[in-house]
């Protein structure tokens, strides 16, 4: 307890020292209920706690004077917008009871919060993207940390957390939580993480941090799109194998073509020896008409003329026949050329289906790579 | 000036023509010759051709030409000799053509001594020379060595 007779000591103290005290003090004396000084810190300071207000009945300091003992009390937000540690301690006069108190009021700040201002910007550096630290007290952000490539301008000193806000999760389960957020909500994706803070096992704020998952987004649709462009890809070659094979059967009928073909040139030589055999054979009946119609004289003469038309005839019909044999040769030597090209059509066909083996391969190779680039762009 | 008609027919890359009064037929050269003992070479042998056996006489043989496969194109030619008939085995028979006599050049009296030719005369149709046989001379020469 202070003696009256002390208090300008107390005081002269107070206002030295306010000032050395990290974090800020504020000091006061009541005198009955009422504030008759105070001293505050520039760093630190109740506004409430002014000469003249008069305090409530059923505070701490209040019982210090009626109980004229010592009280340490913490007083929270709810009181005076802001956690306090008060002390009060008894001012006595000479017969020794209390009229008056002298309060040091302390902020209670978390540690978290307290060297917030200093590992923030700090912090807020070190993350490739930028990223966007806060914390919260129970009801509202209280201290938010930018970096230069990353700000969430939504959310600002004072911004109410709402039942949707991971925040009020954290504070709810008092357990740390993170969530990954679309671009719907904050207009770029994002992925937040948030930590209960505790005081004396009480959830008394949340620390948590912004991402931006620009990169990461992007990079999971680029890998999303790769993925459909290479199962594209693979429908395309699954096409031309398939037409790989078409042409393979289309190869081999045309070769059945082509034999059915050389068989009935040989038809065709086989009836025009045929009609070889009858030229020479009206041909020597023609002579031998001649023969005759000689031996017969005048009487012969005409038919003599019938008998060199019936040889002229067999010459004419002969004469196709070698016409004919060069006509089957040459459709001979077309269509093993024909055979030929074909042949070679289906070697290239062929080659064309291993290449098309090999690029397939390689494709279920890249497939298997975007799967996996997926799968880490989904982690990051 | 008369003409008259001849059998054309061909010796290896000679064409040769008889007078169509000799000419008897012309038939395919018979898969069945009989051959004859103690013949000249010339002489393939005999067949028979509806009942007479005749002789065959192979033309390029007795003219010493250089031989050649027969094929389905040879023929015979059976030449009517009054008394007999003669199966002539020539390459191919072409055609009857009507040969004016103007057209007949005949051949030296010295050359064709040398050769003992029955060679009547040469037809100059131009573009081709055709060597006429004598049917007569044929016969003598054939037969003379018998």
């Amino acid at each position: 307890m202070i003696n009256l007779s002390e208090l300008n000591s107390c005081k002269i103290l107070a206002e030295t020292i306010a000032d050395y005290i990290p974090g800020g003090i504020m000091f006061g004396y009541i005198d009955g209920d009422t504030i008759a000084w105070v001293k505050s810190s520039q760093q630190f300071n109740v506004e409430l706690f002014t000469v003249g207000y008069q305090i409530g009945a059923d505070t701490g300091t209040m019982q210090t004077i009626r109980e004229n003992k010592t009280i340490i009390q913490d007083v929270p937000r709810s009181v005076y917008g802001m956690r306090l540690s008060i002390i009060s301690i008894p001012v006595v006069n000479d017969s020794g009871n209390a009229v008056g108190a002298m309060a040091i009021v302390f902020p209670k700040i978390h540690p978290v919060a307290a060297s917030f201002n200093d590992f923030a910007p700090i912090l807020a550096e070190l993350f490739h993207e930028g990223a966007f630290i806060f914390m919260t007290d129970l009801t509202q952000v209280a201290y938010r940390q930018a970096s230069p490539k990353f700000d969430m301008p939504s959310i600002a000193i004072g911004t109410k957390i709402t039942t949707d806000d991971l925040p009020y999760k954290v504070i709810q389960s008092k357990q740390p939580m993170e969530q990954e957020i679309d671009e719907s909500k904050y207009g770029v994706p994002v992925y937040v993480t948030a930590y209960p803070l505790f005081e004396d096992e009480d959830v008394v704020a949340t620390f948590g941090l912004f991402l931006p998952k620009v990169t990461a987004t992007n990079l999971r649709e680029m890998a999303i799109n790769l993925e459909n462009s290479l199962s594209g890809i693979s429908a395309a070659i699954e096409e031309l194998t398939s037409a790989a094979s078409e042409i393979h059967t289309n190869e081999q009928s045309l070769n059945n073509s082509i034999t059915e073909i050389i068989d009935i040139s040989e038809q065709i030589n086989d009836v025009s020896t045929f009609i070889k055999e009858i030229a020479d054979e009206t041909k020597m009946l023609g002579l031998n008409a001649a023969i005759e119609a000689a031996r017969a004289g005048d009487a012969g003469r005409g038919f003599g003329v019938v008998a060199e038309e019936i040889r002229k005839l067999s010459d004419q019909s002969k004469s196709t026949v070698p016409q004919i044999t060069e006509l089957t040769h040459n459709i001979t030597l077309k269509v093993d050329e024909a055979s030929k090209k074909s042949h070679s059509s289906l070697s290239a066909s062929q080659e064309q289906a291993a290449a098309t083996e090999e690029i397939t391969a390689s494709i279920e190779e890249i497939s298997a790579m975007s799967t996996e680039l997926a799968k880490i762009a989904k982690q990051l | 000036m008369g003409s008259s008609q001849y059998v054309i027919f061909s010796l290896g890359e000679e064409e040769y023509g008889l007078n169509i009064s000799y000419a008897q037929e012309i038939i395919r050269v018979p898969d069945q010759i009989t051959k004859l003992p103690n013949m000249p070479a010339f002489i393939d042998g005999v067949f028979n051709l509806r009942g007479k056996v005749i002789p065959i006489i192979d033309l390029k043989k007795r003219f010493d030409f250089a031989q050649n496969e027969r094929n389905a194109d040879n023929r015979l030619l059976v030449i009517d000799l009054g008394n007999m008939l003669l199966g002539t085995i020539v390459d191919d028979v072409s055609e009857v053509l009507m040969v004016d006599d103007a057209s007949i050049e005949n051949l030296y009296s010295e050359m064709v001594s040398i050769g003992q030719n029955c060679i009547q005369g040469i037809c100059n149709m131009g573009d081709r020379l055709i060597l006429l046989l004598d049917a007569l001379k044929l016969k003598e020469e054939v037969f003379q060595n018998n």
